[in-house]
């Protein structure tokens, strides 16, 4: 290896590229530039304006915090149920006066001013919400026209009755305290706005009506259709803007104890910037409390800040309305080309330099040269059966196979012609295993690990196994489960190929080479799954030997077979069987004269063996070229491989012209007969064994064959 | 926008496009479901003379083609690498390692010393009665090696003329982009179809000038049409992978220097051959299936041009067809004859194969 490619190695192997597109798959992504921004105001304004974080200073500014976030929040709500509502200014400024008509001029208690505030509030907005939701009038006019109207009774109100309330002798001590008092040090508005949001973020993110919001908001069209009642949802959606608004104005009229015409002018702006700014999407559908919260802080800090530094009223507006623009430009583009930044960066190739194989050509006199065996073989629901990834057979010799529409089909012996759907599971079944009891075992794309009962019942037997604990990605599910085996315990080993695609995209994988595939167990008897082996390369068939000592492990991007002992002396190690195939391997399974069968799900090319050298070349690859026109190993092109415990390979069947099984996935031997599945395939091909035990089953080698008492023996004799 | 863009360019990928197949390039069966006339290995340079007998080659032979099928008619020292016609009866006769032959009757006579270097012609076309084109894919490669050439990024080659009377060779452009077929314009002046370049270039003036670009493969020979304008074959396609790989310097060295040719990232006159070719995931075999529309390294492609070198209809035999490398064109009054080089067959694209 030269020193580039070593240098090359150290780059791409050592540098966690492939966390930038685990990242940014992450919903919480959308959160990093508004926290990236907050963090860049916070210092930007610490260190112009000596003594901005002083306690003092901090006081005042949570006190105003408190007010402006609660508007803030209700304006977001409204904002991820896909509306706006520009009317927060007016319903602050209506609750505010409610609050002190309450207290100096009814001379009521505080609980009453508090209820008048909030009921003012919600029934502006329900005047919103009636317009807007069940009307069905358009969000930004109608609340346009409600800000005047709004404005103007405040205005009436306040030439007629502002006088009286200021000049009012009411001392309300419990009032003013929850105005200008504190609790452990913390403003009460401060505390009352956070409890808020607390509770906001709950219902937001956990409660049916939160989901009910945003559902709304990223798409009504799906949402009507799915039976979510949407005018009475954004009806909400304005109520709970104005008993936020009510809420804010009956703090501030708590804290100023008092009124001016001026209450509430221009909150309309802050708060939607504040909103925005955060990172809800004026769209709708994709946004959070915590957003608006993020939103909130930094307006708050940037016109206190700006008024501290002497700028006027004029220069702070026209700050905080360039930066709403910013933010929706932002806000748009993002949208629009987040999954392209997505599919750019998340392939993240390694340099895997892979060993020299023996030749597989026809002629070449290698174990491996391939053969035209397998052209020749008879086809079982040729055109009617996509993507057969593993075949199994029971005891009546009844064939079953997984396929890419969800289902487990069976087709009924002696001549595999009638079918049934066996069971209807959802994800794409891929490998199978038989249980004792006749019932079959299923790793399940994208699912998990499911049973599959005698009489076609689907339970569910795994979905996740334990959390690494330094991944981004959520490695707790199975994404790509693979292949099964049953140990003689009852145990079920099974593979999940990798924790960076889904299973359709496995092919993906091999581009990335990255070694994310494991080995799992799952115990029925306790219902716990245990991630026994990581870092495989794409880690796929799994066999337990003749002997019930260990499994016979596939990790196809590595083209070797490795054995995992589970019982004896050497229990626990791993140790390689086979290495430097020409061929990628897959299912494993055993034959009947104690060897096992592998399928190769497709051949090496020098040409891609050499760009697995090169991750710059595949990076740009990935970056520069439509999916499609990437560079794959051939899986046009696969076989059957048989070898013994040894590892050594005792004959390898092909079919090179590719026209019945191009990519062959797996193979199980019974009776004498192969039977051949492929992921990609539409037919289930079977070929004569004229070597092999006529009277031997995979389920008898497993389960000790046809003893009495034996309760799959069916009608055998 | 623009500036955004700019400042976000050096971060996003840089797009590989290709001229689709769309307009008069719009794909087609018409090629792969052609009538077939013979079989032959190699089959390329369809030529009619000035007799009426039409001549093809195949590796080391010239044939002659009957109505029984292909008859040996010669065996040259090296492969044959173009074949022209000459007004005056006889055959010119190109072959890799540079020969140049003219073959009257029975008798053949070698001009390769008339030129001052070795050139391996890629096609030959007489202009007039006594002058002889002569295309030279690459001055430093021979005319069978264009897979290499075109890894190499050669853009060497040239277009001479030779004057059959006096013996004597002239270049006349050099610097092209794998010359690969000839003809001339209304004005008698030369174009050349420029393979690595896509584009067909009309030579004579002060400078060379595109008469036709954005071909969606590799041209290679002109053969006129009856009734006017020309028979282009384009002998391998546009790949986004092949130009990917174009691009890539380190990763191609270490290609050509490691890897047997015919497992290149490479065009290709026939592929599918061998599993060690690569694939693209476009290319994947699908419940049985290979997309037309797939990525390939070979296709079969030929185009009708008007006079004025503008492509009017175009016939295809496509990703998953077998029918590919259309390497020469020879339009007959009874018969529009392809010469598929990939495939090793003579199709007529004026009948149609027999459906069963």
């Amino acid at each position: 290896m030269t020193l580039r490619e070593r240098l090359t190695r150290l780059r791409y192997n050592r540098v966690p590229d492939h966390l930038l597109g685990e990242i940014l798959s992450k919903s919480w992504a959308d959160n990093l530039v508004p926290f990236a921004f907050l963090v860049v105001v916070v210092a930007a304004f610490g260190m112009l304006l000596p003594g901005f974080f002083a306690p003092s200073s901090l006081l005042d500014t949570t006190r105003q915090l408190g007010e402006f976030l609660i508007v803030v929040l209700g304006l977001t709500v409204v904002i991820i149920g896909g509306g706006i509502d520009l009317s927060v200014g007016s319903i602050f400024a209506l609750g505010a006066f409610a609050t002190l008509s309450v207290i100096y001029i009814a001379e009521g208690p505080v609980w009453l001013a508090f209820l008048a505030a909030i009921g003012a509030g919600a029934a502006f907005g329900a005047v919103n919400g009636f317009l807007v939701g069940y009307l069905r009038l358009r969000a930004f006019l109608t609340t346009l026209v409600t800000l005047i109207i709004g404005r103007s009774i405040y205005d009436i109100l306040i030439t007629t009755w502002g006088a009286r309330i200021q000049s009012s002798p009411v001392f309300n001590d419990s009032f003013d305290h929850i105005g200008m008092g504190a609790l452990w040090g913390q403003p009460i508005s401060a505390l009352i706005a956070l409890a808020f949001a607390v509770i906001a973020h709950l219902v937001m993110s956990r409660s049916r009506i939160g989901w009910h919001f945003t559902a709304v908001g990223g798409a009504r069209r799906s949402a009507f259709n799915v039976g979510i009642n949407v005018r009475r949802t954004i009806f909400l959606t304005y109520v709970i803007s104005g008993v936020a608004c009510g809420l804010a104005g009956f703090l501030f009229a708590a804290r100023l104890s008092g009124v001016g015409p001026g209450t509430g002018l221009g909150l309309e702006l802050a708060a939607l910037t504040a909103a925005v700014v955060g990172g809800n999407s004026l769209g709708g559908g994709r946004g959070s409390i915590a957003k608006g919260l993020m939103g909130a802080v930094v307006v708050l800090l940037i016109t206190n800040g700006l008024i501290r530094m002497g700028a006027g009223t004029g220069t702070s507006q026209l700050i905080v309305g360039l930066l709403l623009a910013a933010a929706i430009i932002l806000d748009v583009r993002w949208l629009k080309n987040r999954h392209k930044v997505l599919s750019e960066v998340y392939v993240a190739p390694l340099h895997h330099a892979m060993q020299p194989a023996q030749s597989a050509l026809p002629g070449s006199g290698t174990a491996y040269a391939l053969n035209d065996a397998l052209a020749a073989a008879e086809p079982i629901a040729l055109g009617t059966v996509e993507g057969p990834e593993d075949v199994i057979l029971d005891a009546d010799d009844n064939l079953y196979a997984g396929t890419r529409h969800g289902e487990i089909v069976r087709w009924f012996a002696p001549d595999y012609t009638r079918s049934e759907v066996f069971a209807h599971i959802g994800g794409f079944p891929l490998g199978l295993a038989m249980g004792r009891e006749g019932e079959i075992v299923s790793c399940v794309g994208a699912m998990g690990l499911y049973g599959v009962a005698r009489d076609g019942k689907v339970s569910e037997l795994s979905t996740e196994t334990r959390r690494s604990l330094f991944s981004v990605i959520d490695d707790a599910r199975l994404r790509d489960p693979n292949d099964c085996d049953i140990g003689p315990d009852g145990r079920i080993w099974f593979t999940d190929s990798t924790t960076r695609y889904d299973a359709h995209d496995w092919a993906l994988d091999s581009i990335e080479s990255r070694p994310t595939g494991r080995l799992l167990v799952h115990d029925p008897k306790t219902g716990r799954t245990r991630t026994v082996l990581k870092n495989l390369r794409y880690a796929n068939g799994v066999c337990l030997s003749h002997d019930g000592q260990s499994l016979l492990i596939a990790e196809s991007w590595a083209c070797s077979v490795h054995r995992y002992w589970i019982a004896g002396p050497k229990q626990g190690q791993l140790e390689t069987v086979i290495r430097d195939m020409p061929g990628y391997p897959d299912n494993i399974n055993r034959a009947s004269d104690g060897t096992y069968w592998m399928a190769w799900l497709g051949m090496r090319t020098p040409s891609f063996d050499l760009a697995l050298r090169h991750p710059a070349m595949r990076k740009r690859m990935t970056r520069n070229l439509p999916q499609d026109d990437w560079l794959f190993p051939n899986i046009n092109t696969g076989g059957v491989v048989k070898f013994d415990e040894s590892g050594a390979i005792v004959a390898t069947l092909g079919d090179l012209g590719g026209a019945a099984h191009p990519m062959v996935t797996s193979m199980r031997e019974h009776k004498g007969w192969l039977y051949i599945g492929g992921i990609l395939n539409n037919r289930i091909g079977r070929i004569r064994l004229p070597d092999a035990d006529p009277a031997w089953t995979s389920w008898n080698s497993y389960w000790g064959g046809p003893v009495s008492g034996d309760p799959v023996s069916g009608d055998r004799t | 926008m623009t500036l955004l863009d700019r400042l976000l360019d050096p971060f996003r990928g840089e797009a590989v496009t290709i001229p689709p197949y769309d307009g008069a390039w719009k794909p087609n069966t018409a090629l792969e479901t052609a009538a077939r006339v013979a079989a032959l290995p190699e089959a390329d340079n369809l030529v009619q003379d000035s007799g009426g007998a039409v001549w093809l080659t195949g590796g080391s032979t010239l044939y002659r083609l009957e109505d029984g099928g292909v008859t040996p008619a010669g065996t040259f020292p090296a492969p044959i690498t173009a074949l022209a016609a000459l007004p005056g009866g006889g055959l010119a006769v190109a072959l890799a390692d540079g020969g140049l032959f003219l073959r009257h009757g029975g008798e053949s006579r070698d001009l390769r010393s008339a030129f001052p270097v070795a050139v391996s012609a890629t096609a030959l076309l007489a202009s007039d009665e006594n002058t002889l084109l002569v295309a030279q894919g690459s001055a430093s490669l021979a005319a069978s090696e264009w897979v290499p050439a075109l890894m190499r990024k050669r853009h060497d080659g040239a277009v001479w003329t030779l004057d059959l009377a006096s013996g004597k060779a002239g270049r006349i452009a050099d610097g092209l982009a794998f010359p690969s077929g000839l003809a001339l314009d209304e004005t008698g002046a030369p174009v050349v179809a420029e393979a690595f370049a896509h584009r067909l270039t009309l030579l004579g003036g002060a400078r060379p000038r595109t008469v036709l670009d954005r071909i969606p493969g590799y041209p290679g020979r002109l053969s006129p049409a009856l009734g006017g304008g020309w028979w282009l074959a384009v002998f391998a396609p546009r790949n986004r992978l092949i130009e990917l790989v174009l691009r890539e310097e380190r990763f191609r060295a270490d290609m050509i220097a490691t890897v047997p040719q015919e497992y290149w990232i490479a065009p290709a006159l026939r592929s599918g051959q061998s599993f060690l070719e690569p694939l693209q995931r476009g290319g994947v075999r699908t419940m049985g299936v290979r997309k037309p529309w797939a990525p390939a390294r070979s296709y079969g492609l030929v185009a009708r041009l008007d006079a004025a070198f503008r492509p009017l209809s175009s016939l295809h035999s496509r990703a998953d067809g077998e029918r590919h490398g259309a390497t020469s064109v020879l339009d007959l009054p009874q018969a529009r004859l392809v010469a598929l080089k990939g495939a090793g067959e003579i199709a007529d694209i004026l009948n149609r194969e027999p459906q069963p």
